[in-house]
């Protein structure tokens, strides 16, 4: 009958011919206030890396919690190898052999390697002899070129072989579908590099991989295609190869996509001194110097930049000036004042803003909302909460950094991870009035926004004259933003350039030397 | 064995209401089997029927819950787990004793009165505060602490009152009643007195303003949700800890000097067999509010009402002192296990070597 014929060759209209190992059709998912996936109609294929593109809030977590079982979609059906099934929860995606990974490591501190990943496996009454388990984390840690030692402690582990564990642990529960969310994000960029290799291999091996990240250039370089998410809807899937950066920003930003310039931002013009670092010493969390006898000053009107490596003591120092860490020798000054014997509260009063790396850690309380994230900071309420207060400014950081929330007393634990990240930084830029201390000001937040916010701080420290110091890994971030680049290395300064006289060749040596 | 946090929680009140209902069945299971059949489910549930039902009786223990309920909820909040409302509680009792009884202020009712609840917070602010600088400063767990400064409240008060402070006249294990002036007054009609009623409703309103207004209730919140946050904002985690703690006991001392000058009137010798055990009850209280403050008196109201009838299945002369406790353990046990299998799976595994 001609009916069937065609609805059957409807069904079989996708470019590729074989069955897709997922099948997405028609999913819909609402939260209160928001429809976070709109009749999303998506296909994602055996080998290959598939990355998903959008900016903050586009629904990329939404998808991916869907899939994994986290949340249940209001509409729509999933296929797996072309037979149609319910996801009620993480078991379930893992017997069909889907395996999340996200930011945040869910394995347990207090057991080992071996137990956690035993522990994963027993939950799906698998087992493993011990023997295999070491056997591939071996192979795997090689792979990355990561080492791990099976019987250590997970909370002796960095961030970094924590998420290799992860990924272990989803390969040895026979992952064939890596869902990455951000995952891979907050690690130090060489170690992105090698990760990166690893999922290319594995997807070269037949795996399948959807990958969710905000640097494009990474996705076109190890995915094979890009999905991009606007509002919940599907924009568009595009082969990397035969697209351009040019056309996946114009799909996931539209008309904004024009404003996105990596251009050195104006210069501004410093004057006096307010923050001086005189020959600091500050230890890591085990014990060790991890800064060794820096020196450093930021003027009013300049943004310096530390560039360098994850874990060459820039959190340390950050975390020095901003009175969170102790000093064991050298002297902080700011605003002509001995801060060394000052607290994170002096600060806070005298006009210092803080954006601390790890945002959902350190920088906000998931469980309050935007208003009660905003009233904590002792610059904007003193033993009394002035709610009016708070409830404009809150409105006013929304509208301006486009903060996507149904209400500001949403509790910040529904909005996207980018969304979260706007959060902290607009309130941190509005407690800034005469410095802003960051680490990674930027991460999580998508190509517009990010850039968005750069001209916001420049503009600030042009016009308003504030000082802003700022360690980045993100060597375009330090390039873009900063008057003066300072390199960081094991610990101690190793070069300061005026930003129109540095070069990016000799400021990555250094940074690596 | 290990615990994992599990993805999707259940929706919150489910908890509260289902450990009500396990735990007074587990509880008519228990007082059937060990009277031997004496107790049956429809007398309790006749004598909860009464006890939801006598306002005027249940009144005095609903207020007294309220109180010492808000207390731990101040420090519940925080994630500060102060069990020892008990001690706080018996702390104020005794100076709010030594006010009625032994300051010379008991020529006047007003001042007295106001004397007897002014020290009794300070008691148990102090007594919490013994608590507190430890766990602030040295990170000394104050679930032990609190708990064993229970007992230490205990033998201290005990100690006076079989001492300095016994009764002369007849000899008996106790002081003196407190003079007259000192008692606080005894609404009509009913158990409560309008000194207890006044200062539920101030702390409550108090409380209330705490949490919505001020700096200090919202840190107290951000204590338990996100102390690295606190951290990096420049308020002090440890004296956020110690203002929770101290709060919660001044609040439960409170509780203590209406106990004296509206049920008791006098200490009796042991006291750790003739106290009502508000200090416990109380987290019961706080925990089926779901720590939210408007559900405490909610939550009191049906503890209190089991309180009740406990004492009714007392008084119909089976069991022993322990019937209501009978109640309140296997509800706060139903409780404290639904919580756990509600937010965590449990896992077992065997380390290998
Ligand atoms: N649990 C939830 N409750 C309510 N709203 C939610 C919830 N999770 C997500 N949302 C909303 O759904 C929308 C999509 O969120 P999602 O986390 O999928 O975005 P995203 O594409 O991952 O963004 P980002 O790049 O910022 O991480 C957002 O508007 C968010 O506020
Ligand atoms: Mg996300």
């Amino acid at each position: 009958m001609a009916t069937q014929a065609e609805s059957s060759k409807s069904f079989f209209s996708s470019p590729s011919t074989e069955t897709p190992i997922i099948k997405l059709e028609g999913i819909t998912k609402r939260f209160p206030g928001v429809i976070a996936l709109d009749n999303i109609n998506l296909e994602i294929h055996r080998g290959k890396v598939h990355a998903l593109l959008g900016e903050n809030g586009a629904g990329k977590s939404t998808l991916v919690k869907i899939l994994y079982g986290i949340y249940t979609p209001d509409g729509g059906r999933i296929y797996i190898d072309g037979r149609p099934v319910k996801i009620a929860g993480p078991m379930d995606a893992i017997r069909l052999g889907i395996v999340m990974v996200s930011q945040s490591p869910v394995i347990i501190d207090r057991l080992t390697v071996e137990e956690n990943i035993v522990l994963g496996l027993e939950k799906l009454n698998m087992f493993a002899p011990i023997r295999r388990i070491r056997e591939k984390i071996n192979e795997v840690s090689k792979t990355v070129g990561v080492k791990i030692d099976p019987s250590t402690e997970v909370w002796k582990l960095s961030y970094t072989q924590k998420q290799l564990v992860e990924i272990v642990r989803g390969l040895l529960l026979g992952a064939r579908v890596l869902l990455l969310d951000e995952a891979i994000t907050y690690l130090p960029l060489e170690e992105k590099k090698k990760f990166y290799k690893f999922i290319r291999q594995f997807a070269d091996e037949g795996g399948t991989v959807i990958l969710i990240t905000h640097k494009i250039p990474e996705a076109m370089d190890v995915a094979d295609l890009i999905t991009v998410l606007r509002r919940g809807r599907v924009v568009g899937t595009v082969p990397v190869k035969g697209t351009s950066i040019e056309e996946i920003r114009k799909m996931m930003f539209g008309e904004k996509s024009s404003e996105i310039t990596y251009e050195r931002l104006p210069l501004g013009s410093p004057s006096e001194t307010i923050l001086e670092i005189n020959d600091l010493w500050v230890r890591g969390d085990f014990g060790d110097y991890a800064v060794k006898g820096a020196n450093l000053k930021v003027r009013r009107g300049e943004v310096v930049g530390i560039a360098g490596v994850a874990g060459n003591g820039q959190k340390e120092l950050i975390q020095a000036v901003m009175r969170l860490r102790p000093v064991e020798k050298g002297k902080i000054i700011y605003d002509n004042i001995d801060i060394t014997n000052k607290t994170t509260h002096y600060l806070r009063l005298n006009g210092v803003g803080y954006i601390p790396d790890l945002p959902a850690k350190y920088g906000v309380s998931i469980e309050n909302n935007i208003l009660e994230n905003i009233a904590i900071i002792p610059t904007f309420s003193k033993e009394i909460i002035n709610w009016k207060h708070i409830k404009s400014l809150a409105y006013k950081l929304i509208r301006e950094f486009e903060i996507k929330t149904p209400s500001p007393e949403t509790p910040v634990k529904f909005l996207s991870g980018g969304n979260i990240m706007k959060v902290l930084v607009s309130r941190e830029l509005t407690a800034a009035t005469k410095l802003l201390v960051a680490y990674n000001p930027t991460r999580a937040l998508d190509e517009a926004t990010a850039i968005r916010v750069r001209k916001i701080i420049k503009s600030k420290v042009i016009n308003e004259n504030v000082a802003a110091l700022i360690a980045s890994e993100d060597l375009d971030e330090i390039f873009q933003i900063s008057d003066t680049i300072v390199v960081m290395n094991s610990g101690k300064i190793v070069g300061v350039f005026p930003a129109d006289k540095a070069k990016r060749e000799e400021v990555e040596h250094l940074m690596v030397m | 064995m290990v615990i994992v946090r599990r993805v999707k929680p259940l929706p919150y009140w489910i908890v509260p209401v289902l450990a009500l209902v396990v735990g007074l069945l587990i509880s008519m299971i228990i007082l059937y089997v060990m009277s031997g059949g004496v107790i049956t489910p429809y007398d309790i549930l006749l004598s909860i029927y009464y006890g939801f039902t006598n306002v005027g009786l249940l009144a005095k223990t609903f207020a007294l819950l309220v109180i010492v309920g808000i207390g731990l909820l101040v420090s519940f909040k925080g994630a500060i787990w102060n069990i020892g409302g008990e001690g706080q509680f018996y702390m104020g009792v005794m100076l709010a004793a030594w006010v009625a009884l032994f300051s010379g202020f008991a020529f006047n009712g007003f001042i007295a009165k106001t004397m007897m609840i002014l020290m009794a917070l300070l008691a148990g602010g102090f007594w919490a505060l013994l608590a507190a600088l430890p766990r602030a400063y040295l990170n000394i767990d104050e679930v032990p602490v609190t708990l064993m400064m229970n007992y230490i409240a205990y033998y201290i008060v005990n100690y006076i009152t079989i001492g300095e402070w016994r009764e002369k006249q007849y000899g008996y294990y106790r002081t003196v009643t407190i003079p007259e002036s000192t008692m606080f007054q005894v609404i009509d009609g009913t158990t409560i007195t309008l000194e207890l009623l006044i200062l539920m409703i101030t702390i409550f309103i108090l409380v209330w303003l705490m949490f919505k207004y001020t700096s200090l209730g919202l840190r107290i919140k951000v204590l338990s949700s996100n102390p690295n946050l606190l951290r990096s904002s420049g308020i002090s985690v440890q004296l956020t800890i110690l203002m929770a703690l101290l709060l919660s006991g001044m609040i439960i001392g409170m509780a203590g000097a209406a106990y004296l000058g509206s049920v008791s009137h006098n200490i009796s010798y042991p006291v750790e067999e003739k106290t009502p055990g508000y200090g416990y009850t109380g987290i019961l209280v706080a925990w089926l509010s779901m720590l939210e403050l408007i559900a405490v008196p909610i939550a009191a109201y049906i503890i209190g009402a089991l309180h009740t009838a406990g004492i009714n299945i007392q008084i119909m002369g089976v069991g022993g002192a322990a019937v209501v406790n009978v109640f309140i353990g296997s509800i706060l046990l139903t409780y404290a296990v639904l919580i756990t299998i509600s937010e965590y799976k449990i896992k077992i595994i065997v380390k290998k070597r």
